[in-house]
């Protein structure tokens, strides 16, 4: 089962916090979203106002077309993985797993097979009789991924869920989850503040600050085509340069109001002496080159003062690019430049500046 | 192995430490050895040394009526406290987590530990300034064991919430979305991981109430004597045997209560060990 997730203008107050501020999203069946933001966005927050486990000021959340606001999350039909993930520590991993059922007062038999399906769906199935402190971080993910799929809910929400696992097998379960998600078909919503799982898992991201929406689109998009210079910097490396009508002004005016041209570090370039400078270029001092397996990042003082940020071919001979040399930079692939227009930031001034 | 590398840290610092430590001990073990000593003369006076040895004097006190009356009360007024006191501190300390305002739960949380700091005697005149406009609890233990509930329900709670602190705050969110409803997360996912601590809770509450005195003294029923009060009374009578033999006996007990209690939290601890040991 699968269900079309729809949010319309929630409002949250916490306290004296406006926490969500008017926010809509929708999900089609079987999309992984994922809520994107810093801490203190208001992600999490949304993600318990799906789950039930948070009331709204205002507003509305829809499980296909149905209003499910005054439900309570027993009633919900959502399987949520919680960024502990909350496992039962009394029980057995098959009885954690089967708790749903149990919940929903299910004979045992039918408890028993489910158990074992969903273990066997996260290649789990020797560990049915193990307790939770028994198995390593990822085995307890999956654990706690099993059950919240195991009365076959309409929706999965996850928080955080990558946050306890070290880095390589963050990696490796983001593959793994997003291969079960893709199995079991069901809409998915994920919180993170890690923008490369972000990237990884979801089929739209939903950037967040401050409690709204800055974009919701497709990883792609939110990295070619940024709507706002903090979902720019938010998401991966940005150089940030003014522009006038989508074309890049030389560097040096910082006359703000005419947009901002985000340029990412990959799509720079370094001009030799003799070559001509593109349509636009930018000379300043190295500042640090290091060897990242592959790439080069290069870190140059603009002569404005601004900060610019270049990858290079791990190729690269980096001998001309000792920290103190002067160097021009142009732009690669001017095509992929993307202009932000000014009504799009508050913050604009501020920041070409920077 | 930080036991040692402790130590070794410390240096000669430890020898007043240790020194202290074995006086403290002597301080706690030698009067009870003395007591244990005096109740087997085989004389009728508390003496040490003690004259001769014999055991007359627990032949004396279990074949006793007044003694045997005064445990048996001693051990129902503590069943039925504890029970009390671990339904209510229980109960208090899981509401504790239901509360959302920190400062509400500050103020609650200092009023169930308050008992403990209360002066009994001031509690005691007071329950009994009440008692006596209810006539019809005279003859009943029912003022004695509210107050002795009330005594030992701030051990209960402040053993079953710190329990609480050790687990996890999301279980409870995680079963509703599972589809418990409130009771069914109550009895098979708060209370299960928390038996330790209220066990524990338990063993502290029936202690502070088998001990207790002050409340016995004004709030007992005519006639009747708990088995502390009529240690009490008897200390101020005849300085009898009868006495050190009496507290040799519920000394044992409880070293054998708490003992068997310790005995059966070290083989969990250790299954569960060998548990881990087994998966890793």
């Amino acid at each position: 089962m699968t269900v079309a997730l729809s949010v319309q203008d929630v409002h949250v107050t916490l306290g004296q916090n406006h926490v969500l501020k008017g926010v809509s999203i929708d999900a089609r069946p079987g999309e992984f979203v994922t809520l994107l933001g810093a801490s203190g966005s208001g992600k999490s927050t949304l993600l318990n106002v799906i789950a039930g486990l948070q009331g709204i000021d205002r507003g509305h959340v829809a499980f296909d077309g149905t209003n499910v606001e005054k439900r309570p999350p027993r009633k919900r039909g959502v399987g949520v993985v919680f960024q502990s993930y909350a496992l039962f520590p009394h029980m057995t991993v098959g009885e954690n797993v089967a708790f749903p059922l149990r919940a929903a007062r299910r004979p045992a038999a039918e408890r028993a097979k489910v158990a074992r399906e969903m273990l066997e769906l996260v290649q789990l199935g020797e560990m049915i009789g193990r307790r939770p402190a028994q198995l390593s971080g990822g085995q307890r993910q999956r654990v706690a991924l099993a059950r919240a799929l195991a009365a076959n809910p309409g929706i999965l929400l996850l928080d955080e869920p990558m946050a306890a696992l070290d880095k390589q097998l963050r990696e490796q379960m983001q593959v793994e989850v997003t291969r079960i998600q893709r199995q079991v078909g069901i809409t998915t919503v994920s919180v993170t503040h890690d923008q490369a799982e972000a990237m990884t898992m979801s089929d739209r991201v939903a950037v967040m600050r401050d409690g709204r929406f800055v974009q919701i689109d497709t990883p792609e998009n939110i990295y070619r085509k940024p709507a706002t210079e903090y979902v720019a910097r938010f998401v991966g490396e940005a150089n940030l340069f003014p522009a006038r009508g989508g074309e890049l002004l030389p560097d040096g005016v910082t006359d703000g109001r005419t947009g901002t041209a985000v340029i990412r570090p990959e799509d720079l370039r370094v001009l030799t002496g003799a070559e001509p400078a593109d349509a636009w270029s930018v000379s300043g001092v190295v500042r640090l080159l290091s060897f990242q397996g592959s790439r080069f990042r290069l870190e140059v003082v603009s002569d404005t003062g601004g900060r610019v940020v270049c990858s290079l071919p791990p190729q690269t001979d980096a001998g001309t690019l000792l920290d103190g040399n002067r160097v021009r930079l142009g732009c690669a692939h001017p095509d992929r430049v993307h202009v932000i227009a000014a009504t799009a930031n508050d913050d604009a001034q501020e920041l070409v500046v920077a | 192995m930080t036991d040692r590398s402790l130590l070794r840290a410390i240096g000669w610092y430890r020898t007043p430490i240790i020194a202290i430590g074995l006086l403290a001990s002597l301080l706690f073990f030698v009067p009870f050895l003395v007591v244990v000593a005096t109740s087997w003369t085989s004389g009728s006076f508390i003496l040490f040394p003690p004259t001769g040895f014999s055991l007359q004097w627990y032949e004396t006190v279990l074949t006793d009526r007044q003694w045997l009356n005064s445990f048996w009360l001693s051990v129902v007024v503590a069943v039925i406290s504890t029970v009390a006191a671990v339904l209510l501190g229980t109960l208090g300390a899981l509401g504790l987590t239901r509360i959302r305002s920190r400062a509400l739960q500050r103020w609650v949380r200092t009023l169930f530990i308050a008992p403990i700091a209360l002066p009994p005697i001031a509690y005691a005149v007071g329950l009994w300034s009440v008692d006596r406009r209810l006539p019809f609890l005279d003859d009943t233990l029912v003022s004695l064991v509210v107050g002795e509930t009330l005594l030992a329900v701030p051990y209960v709670f402040a053993l079953v919430s710190s329990g609480l602190a050790g687990t996890d705050p999301s279980l409870r969110p995680a079963a509703s979305t599972l589809g418990a409803s409130w009771p069914m997360i109550l009895w098979r996912i708060e209370l299960p991981p928390l038996l330790p601590s209220i066990l524990g809770g338990a063993l502290f509450a029936f202690t502070v109430v088998f001990d207790e005195v002050v409340l016995s003294v004004l709030l007992l029923p005519p006639g009747t004597q708990t088995l502390p009060l009529k240690m009490f009374t008897a200390s101020q009578e005849a300085f009898s045997p009868e006495l050190t033999a009496a507290s040799t006996m519920v000394s044992l007990l409880a070293i054998l209560v708490l003992g068997g209690a310790q005995l059966a939290s070290n083989r969990r601890n250790r299954a569960a060990r060998l548990r881990r040991k087994a998966s890793a």
